[in-house]
């Protein structure tokens, strides 16, 4: 069936990847709730890994797919030490605004 | 269909879909929709304008990509092309409304949303272990968990909260910080990785922009996958999961340490200036003690005399 | 000669006075103090002995060559002077550039290594053997002087510089050591730091000292740049054609540029000697250096490292002899030098400044002995005169402890019953200084004398004038402090430094007096009474059958210098009578027999004319200053104009401070105050610009927002896209 496009071009991945990593970076940039900012590196480490993901597949090597995997990894972590810190700073000022720790401010 | 024809009939002479000032376009109207449609202050008309506006630039950006594959490789479109498009714009969309929806529990669960789009994508690429992975860790552990904070974490609502869908929210969900420069510099920056991706492809993209998912290995099997892993990386994989134990740990430790609220009396709650017209609640004094020697803090739950519960507080 | 045990050895002539003086100054503050002096004794005293060895050994191998007609480790080059000396290689110290182009330019190297011939140990022998004396005379000088360890470890200290001086291989070693010695002396003179004539005199010796070693640095880098070495016999020792001297005794070996650097050489070199030597212009350093202590006067102003530039001209005798220009400047600068300083010394009051003014002096005899093709004269009068003008010093350093620092000869007469055994030995001196036969100065003068006739009669008046001169202020001041009614200063000089008073002796060998005070302690006498013998004896010993000239002729310096102006001026001279005397040289005499009597004959002449004029110079000295001293003073007045002339030394330091030093502070306040508003400014503003766009930002943009600095950071990360990949 060679009359058909069947196959999606790499660059139609990356340019997925790269919406969603921009639309991560307004997120963290302009809400304002510790959760949320949070959230919105995961959807940065998302778009990243869909940017490897393609990589791997297109070029052909298995090095995307495990680089990946330590991603993911990572946020796992990066996760589990962010809810540890949200629960502490909550406990401080019982609010979730980061503009409420403003202790570095000029 | 006839749209679709008559496009392929347009010689593509440039490999280029999109061109440089395409880009800054569609840039600068996302950006547009962006601004209207993250939580504020306004007319939920105008959120609703926003999202329009993003809706068109995404349209627009899809047909550009779909007249240009097809018009370069000169098929009809077959059905894992329909896929593509279909997940992609459910994940890009759900992640807007990441960040656009105003009430934090919404927001993780279109993030669940995006992710499960985003698992579909790499289903597509072959890749249904990193899919499995993506829908396990993500929509599975790690958002339940912000589900949990979120719940935890119940704050008083602020009074003025805006209308609508915010209505009923504290103050720092209900309005964006930054909400012109945000999305400025956010398209600023796609804008250039989508110039370099579509404008200056490296040359290992350019000489084989249609090389498929399946030409140079079979993605998809997993064991191979696997065998790959633990071949070349063993030592990584050790280290992951030591990363991960260790990550457990530290969030055990930072959680469990006691803020020592003894003299809150004494401390007063001013009321910081913002940029946002709205009276953010400042505590002001000296920092609160913190207790984390683990031999002292109490824990839940547990029959030692010496471990007292948490006092409420 | 390097199948000596001291030459094999001879690492340790310099090391001991270092060991010595490390000792000295790293324990000699806490832990020996009054007792400071002893490494230094030992470590000096030892190089001393070992130099002395070194002599004897050398003097036996000579004997042992002339019997058997030649030296089989060195082939003879003259027809009866077997060189013998000996390179001793320690260890490469400096080597720079492409090693397979040695002995070009590109490849530099200086060994630390030593070279022995008999010009080395002569000077060794006065280095070490008088510097030993001066510091066996020190310990009793300096007791309880404070910082008397800091003295004793410079003075160990500067030996071991001068041995580098004068044991060097190469110019480098040469330089190391030359500028060693000029920090000693900034040091030394320096001595009484918290006293601001002595700082500044300090500061001037350094500074007058760097002009003079500039050019000798510009000389050292021009031989390289020529001829490929800095050493001056090449690695193999004498006998090859690897060396600086070596290629210049072969100038119809050189190339167009070799020749040039060879005719500027001499002059570069000669500015090193003139200020190392106090030499006009550059003398003025050294009367002021008499701030120092008056060991240090005796042993580094007088018997030693003032003589450096005589060794060094002597040294590389070989890069002179083939321009007769630079010969002339050196004898010129040498006379000119002689006269004014001696003409000064006549007006002067201090004791001390007498014998510098007259070290200048007869430095200038020196010159003009190695300038007029006699450097062996020229070392002959170094050697001597290491002898009785450090007994004039130290005598002087006598009378200024016994007279509680004064030194000012109208405020004292009549010494001898006070200073008895003192009184003898500076008479010694005095002679000895004046030129009376048989003292030693009386035999180096004469040859210089002659010498200087030889060459240039012009030039040998002047020289007899300074004799004159010599005589007379010698004496004059000989009377006046010694003979005459006693008058003694009955209270100490404001700058009298020390305790020598106080009986709680330190420790010091001179100590056995106790309670009383002697004037004359034994171990300030003991060492003078050497330097007395070395002044009566010396000079004949020495002179006697051209003894050290015979013994000079076999260095190499000696026998490559003699060849080449042998054959330089030979061709040109105009009858027999302008021969150049292979004598000077100490090389053999192969001029026709009947010449040799008559300048043999001429030459007794001088010395009859020369005594002569030292016994008139005494006349004159002993009809104002002794018999009639009011006709001086009435003398004086009636010369009033010269008199003050020479009182303030031909104004020679205000005109320096007016044509120099005070254009050059203008120049300084001038870039001072460049650097202050300008530069200062500039980098001032450089600082400032950060701050205040700090400042700005912070009140701006740092507001404490969290996602204030995300937002910076994303748009950073934008920026950088944009620069690397756009």
């Amino acid at each position: 069936m060679t009359s058909t496009l069947d196959q999606v071009g790499l660059q139609h991945y990356l340019a997925v990847g790269a919406i969603m990593f921009a639309i991560g970076l307004i997120g963290f940039i302009s809400r304002r709730n510790l959760i949320l900012m949070f959230l919105c590196t995961e959807l940065m480490f998302q778009g990243v890994v869909i940017n490897l993901v393609a990589f791997g597949g297109f070029v052909g090597f298995f090095a995307g797919l495990a680089f990946t995997i330590f991603v993911v990894v990572l946020a796992g972590a990066v996760a589990s030490l962010a809810v540890g810190l949200i629960v502490l700073l909550f406990r401080h000022k019982a609010t979730l605004d980061a503009d409420a720790w403003r202790e570095l401010r000029g | 269909m006839s749209v679709l024809a008559a496009a392929s009939e347009v010689a593509w002479t440039a490999g280029s879909p999109l061109r440089g000032f395409v880009i800054v376009l569609l840039c600068a109207l996302a950006a547009i929709g962006t601004v209207w449609a993250l939580p504020g202050r306004r007319d939920p008309g105008w959120r609703v304008f926003g999202g329009t506006l993003l809706l068109v630039a995404g349209g627009i950006l899809a047909a550009l990509l779909t007249r240009w594959a097809l018009a370069s490789s000169g098929q009809k479109p077959g059905l894992s092309y329909v896929y593509f498009w279909v997940f992609a714009a459910v994940a890009l969309a759900g992640s807007v409304r990441v960040i656009t929806h105003p009430k934090p529990v919404y927001s993780a669960l279109y993030f669940v949303l995006t992710t499960v789009a985003t698992a579909g994508l790499f289903l597509l690429m072959w890749a249904e272990f990193m899919a499995a992975a993506l829908v396990l860790i993500y929509a599975g552990a790690i958002v339940v968990t912000y589900v949990f904070v979120i719940m935890l974490a119940a704050e008083a609502s602020g009074s003025d909260g805006g209308s609508g869908a915010s209505a009923g929210l504290p103050d720092h969900d209900a309005c964006a910080r930054a909400p012109r420069l945000a999305p400025i510099v956010g398209f600023l920056t796609l804008g250039l990785l989508l110039f370099l991706i579509f404008e200056r492809p490296p040359a290992a993209l350019s000489k084989n922009p249609w090389g498929t998912a399946s030409d140079g290995i079979a993605t998809g099997h997993t064991q191979q996958l696997g065998v790959f892993l633990f071949r070349y990386h063993f030592v990584n994989i050790q280290l992951a999961g030591l990363l991960l134990t260790l990550a457990m740990i530290g969030a055990i430790m930072i959680a469990r340490k006691r803020i020592v609220q003894s003299e809150s009396s004494s401390r007063q709650v001013a009321l910081a200036e913002s940029p946002y017209d709205v009276e953010i609640p400042v505590v002001l004094g000296p920092p609160p003690k913190i207790e984390d020697n683990p031999h002292t803090i109490p824990v839940v739950g547990t029959m030692n005399p010496r471990q007292k519960a948490y006092p409420e507080n | 000669m390097s199948e000596l045990w001291t030459v094999q050895h001879s690492y340790l002539i310099p090391l001991l006075p270092l060991i010595g003086a490390a000792i000295a100054g790293f324990f000699g503050a806490r832990w020996l103090r009054g007792g400071s002096h002893w490494p230094i004794w030992l470590g000096v005293g030892a190089s001393a002995v070992l130099s002395i060895v070194l002599l004897l050994q050398t003097v036996a191998l000579l004997g042992q060559g002339s019997h058997a007609g030649t030296d089989p480790a060195h082939p003879p080059l003259g027809a009866a002077n077997p060189s013998v000396s000996a390179p001793v290689k320690l260890f490469t110290w400096i080597a720079a550039g492409d090693p397979s182009k040695a002995g070009t330019n590109q490849y530099f190297v200086a060994d630390a290594a030593f070279f022995f011939d008999p010009l080395t140990v002569t000077m060794l022998c006065v280095v070490c053997g008088i510097g030993f004396l001066i510091c066996v005379f020190a310990a009793g000088y300096m007791r309880g002087e404070e910082g008397y360890w800091r003295f004793f470890a410079y003075l160990g200290l500067f030996i071991f510089m001068m041995c580098c001086l004068v044991m060097g291989d190469n110019l480098i070693m040469l330089y190391l050591g030359w500028e060693g010695v000029g920090l000693c002396s900034y040091l030394l003179i320096g001595y009484y730091y918290q006293k601001p004539s002595a700082r500044d005199a300090a500061k001037k010796a350094f500074l007058v000292n760097r002009i003079g070693d500039f050019g000798f640095g510009v000389g050292i880098m021009l031989a390289f740049a020529a001829f490929g070495t800095v050493s001056y016999f090449g690695a193999d020792g004498y006998g090859g054609t690897n060396g600086l001297l070596e290629a210049a005794a072969h100038p119809e070996t050189l190339s167009e540029f070799q020749r040039q650097v060879l005719w500027w050489l001499p002059f570069l070199l000669m500015l090193g000697a003139f200020g190392k030597s106090a030499q006009f212009p550059l003398y003025v350093w050294l009367p002021d250096a008499m701030e120092g202590p008056t060991p240090v006067s005796a042993l580094i102003h007088a018997a030693t490292m003032v003589t450096a530039g005589v060794y060094m001209i002597a040294r590389c005798g070989t890069l002179f002899v083939g321009n007769d220009a630079a010969l002339m400047t050196v004898a010129f600068i040498g006379s000119f030098t002689a006269l004014l300083a001696a003409s000064i010394a006549l007006r002067q009051f201090d004791l001390k400044k007498v014998f510098a003014y007259s070290t200048i002096s007869q430095l200038g005899f020196m010159f003009v002995g190695v300038g007029v093709l006699a450097p062996v004269a020229g070392v002959f009068h170094l050697v001597t005169h290491a002898f009785f003008k450090a007994l004039l010093f130290l005598s002087s350093g006598v009378v200024m402890h016994a007279m509680l620092g004064h030194l000012d000869m109208r405020q004292m007469s009549g010494l001898k019953a006070v200073l008895p055994k003192t009184r003898w030995l500076m008479l010694i001196g005095c002679l000895a200084l004046a030129g009376v036969v048989p003292f030693a100065g009386f035999w180096s003068k004469d040859e210089i004398v002659a010498a200087a006739w030889h060459a240039s009669p012009l030039l040998g008046a002047v020289m007899l004038l300074t004799a004159l001169l010599t005589a007379y202020y010698t004496f004059r001041l000989y009377f006046r402090v010694f003979e005459g009614p006693r008058v003694v200063p009955d209270t100490p000089h404001p700058d009298h430094h020390g305790s020598h008073e106080h009986g709680d002796s330190s420790g010091g060998a001179g100590s056995g007096h106790g309670g009383h005070h002697s004037h004359e302690p034994a171990i300030m006498i003991l060492p003078l009474v050497f330097l007395a013998i070395g002044s009566v004896i010396a000079g004949v010993v020495l002179w006697q059958g051209h003894r050290l000239g015979h013994f000079l002729g076999h260095s190499p310096s000696f026998v490559t210098a003699g060849e080449l102006a042998t054959a330089t001026f030979n061709p040109k001279a105009a009858d027999e009578h302008h021969l150049v005397n292979p004598l000077g040289f100490g090389l053999h005499d192969t001029r026709p027999a009947e010449l040799q009597q008559a300048e043999q004959r001429s030459h007794y002449v001088f010395m009859l004319l020369s005594t002569v004029i030292a016994l008139a110079g005494i006349a004159v000295a002993y009809t104002l200053h002794l018999r009639d001293r009011p006709k001086a003073d009435r003398l004086a007045l009636r010369l009033s104009g010269i008199a003050r002339a020479i009182e303030n030394k031909y104004w020679v330091d205000e005109l320096y401070q007016a044509s120099i030093v005070e254009p050059l502070r203008r120049l300084g306040q001038a870039f001072y105050a460049m650097d202050r508003f300008v530069v200062d400014g500039l980098v001032w503003l450089a600082g400032f610009i950060p701050q205040l766009g700090g400042f700005i930002l912070k009140l701006t943009t740092q507001r404490g927002y969290l996602q204030g600095y995300a937002l910076s950071m994303v748009l950073g990360v934008a920026v950088i896209l944009f620069v690397v990949f756009l």
